[in-house]
């Protein structure tokens, strides 16, 4: 045998050495249960839910996390992304039935043709506009002149923005916005690269913690009750599979309630979703979930329409909409409505 | 002896001077953010200990092999055709010339319609990164080859396959192998943004991942320490190949 073939059939073996390890490994497959009969949690169908590692989205693996221990298993694969893009990606393509999702991305995606409805809220507040704590903006009228970035256009931290700055009488072009990935925007801030950051927790409550951020405002002070991301499910599975959905709302209803239930269950959440779920040092999540308790809220998560009539008509004015979708267009209030009994989840936590 | 002695002590010696340099640039700078190189180790030693960091290695490469290979499989095959018939070169060069310089990153949305979220899309990306440099050394290695083989196969009456299997594939392999080689650089290359699809596992996911995780960016370089470590491995293991006697007669002119 020639060596050449040698080479040839030792790379087909590292390869086939590989790809079993990144089996067992990183998939959970074993070789024998490739081999043998298909097993039944194998073929089940589980339904994805995507989530990012915010507290926007907490809800998605808390919700997971309570089913695990109380029911034995989930319902559903929570499937962590690393960004807004790739979600919106994911869902355009028909190969994510639910995901959480920033409600303007939502609105837009459904403007543009792609068939998905908001199921329900994932969250109320938990964002914040972050300054350096030695910096000279002391009110949101000081902002004027100063760079300050924002996750993308179609986020609900644009639109509030917009509003603290009307408020005072500007407008965004009084300042220079700069898109930039959350993850991003605690660093950004640090080396003084932009004068001040605007996303969802926990990147805004890490300055803080840190100690060289400092908070210019919190959602509530500018917009009470502000919603940041939804749960968006696609059309097809709300025909195919309503009890499915419906059963996911009445999860999220009921870990919201849960969440909301003390403060030991926010810190046992943030422990076991930060070191299960997100992979983030825990210590962030409980700062975020407690400090103030009411930085982020999981409480009155129903869809609302007047709400959503609100963010619609800032979203057209500032040009992330092209017109004013109506509610029905975008929102299927029916699994909300049906939440109106739940009882949060019986459980005190490990 | 001496010689081998400053071939491995001169790369040592520079490796040594920069890690230091490193060290004292963070503390010089009294960056809180930036990590230096013990917290680097100190955080290779921690996703070693939470046994991710093998993981991740072993996704990482079966990405990396699965996209490369599948890339050797078609890009050589097609490389040696377009070579041989000079039509096909002509009307399929202009495209390959086309989308050889798209960068994987702006193929990731693609990538995301086509194959969803699994190991597929990843892997797509790094066949597609490898296949155009397989695809044109091989072509041009077949048009490379000096005619005085081919007439003098032709005299000792070795045509069609014959010919293929015996003069022009073994003529055209020094050249491929350089394509190989290439290649299998690029591919690591793009597993950082192959691994930004939401993948959960990877050295490329353990930079995005560490960058959600808040103030890790110890893990942050510690992925990019690996990702370098292990490109150098991967380097010098395909050099071996090019010390095989099918290989060697043709950079040794």
């Amino acid at each position: 045998m020639s060596k050449l073939s040698k080479v040839i059939i030792g790379a087909v073996v590292v390869w086939t050495a590989l790809t079993i390890l990144h089996l067992q490994m990183n998939l959970g497959v074993s070789l024998a249960s490739l081999l043998g009969p298909k097993s039944e949690i194998a073929t089940a169908e589980r339904f994805r839910v995507g989530f990012l590692p915010v507290t926007c989205h907490l809800t998605c693996p808390v919700t997971d996390w309570i089913n695990k221990n109380t029911a034995g298993k989930g319902f559903y694969e929570p499937v962590r992304f690393s960004g807004f893009p790739e979600i919106k990606e994911s869902v355009i393509a028909g190969h994510l039935p639910a995901t959480f999702m920033l409600a303007p991305l939502a609105m837009a995606l459904v403007e543009q043709g792609v068939r998905v409805k908001i199921a329900y809220l994932g969250h109320r507040d938990g964002t914040a506009l972050m300054v350096q704590k030695d910096s000279d903006i002391l009110t949101v009228k000081d902002l004027r002149g100063k760079r300050v970035a924002i996750p993308n256009r179609f986020s609900n931290q644009y639109l509030l923005l917009r509003k603290a700055l009307a408020d005072q009488g500007m407008t965004t072009e009084d300042i220079e916005l700069v898109e930039m990935p959350p993850p991003d925007m605690p660093a950004a801030l640090y080396s003084k690269a932009v004068d001040g950051i605007s996303s969802g927790e926990p990147f805004m409550a890490q300055t803080e913690m840190d100690g060289y951020g400092r908070v210019l405002y919190q959602a509530k002070d500018i917009w009470p009750d502000f919603i940041s991301c939804v749960l968006v499910v696609s059309q097809k599975t709300i025909d195919e599979h309503p009890d499915w959905v419906q059963r996911l709302v009445d999860g999220i209803a009921k870990s919201g309630m849960w969440l909301e239930g003390g403060m030991d269950h926010r810190m046992a959440a943030a422990q076991a979703v930060a070191t299960g779920y997100y992979n983030q040092d825990p210590r962030l999540l409980s700062f975020v979930l407690s400090k103030p308790p009411d930085r982020v809220r999981y409480s009155n998560l129903r869809l609302a329409r007047a709400d959503f009539d609100n963010i619609v008509n800032m979203a057209v004015d500032a040009g992330v909409l092209k017109r004013r979708l109506r509610f029905e267009e975008y929102a299927d209030p029916r699994f909300s409505e049906k939440t109106a009994g739940v009882q949060e989840y019986a459980w005190q936590g490990k | 002896m001496k010689d081998r002695a400053l071939s491995i002590g001169l790369p040592l010696l520079v490796a040594v001077v920069f890690v230091i340099g490193w060290h004292f640039a963070v503390q010089i700078t009294g960056s809180d953010i930036f990590p230096t190189p013990l917290m680097v180790v100190a955080g290779l030693v921690e996703l070693a200990q939470k046994g991710v960091l093998v993981k991740y290695i072993v996704a990482s490469l079966f990405r990396v092999a699965s996209g490369f290979l599948l890339a050797v499989f078609v890009g050589i095959p097609f490389g040696l055709l377009l070579g041989w018939f000079t039509p096909a070169m002509r009307a399929f060069n202009p495209a390959i010339q086309v989308l050889r310089p798209i960068s994987p990153i702006a193929w990731i949305p693609v990538a995301i319609l086509w194959f969803g979220v699994s190991d597929i899309a990843p892997i797509f990306l790094i066949f597609l990164a490898s296949l155009f440099p397989i695809t044109t050394s091989a072509m041009a290695s077949v048009q490379n080859i000096q005619l005085v083989y081919i007439r003098a196969a032709r005299n000792f009456g070795i045509t069609g396959l014959e010919l293929f299997k015996k003069v022009v594939f073994p003529a055209a392999l020094p050249q491929i192998m350089t394509g190989l080689r290439l290649a299998l650089g690029i591919a690591w290359l793009v597993v950082v943004a192959a691994e930004m699809i939401a993948v959960n596992s990877g050295l490329g996911y353990l930079i995005i991942d560490a960058r959600n995780a808040g103030k890790r960016y110890d893990l942050v370089v510690a992925g990019m320490v690996m990702i370098g470590l292990i490109g150098l491995g991967l380097d010098l293991l395909i050099r071996q190949m090019e010390k095989l006697d099918q290989v060697r007669w043709g950079l040794s002119r």
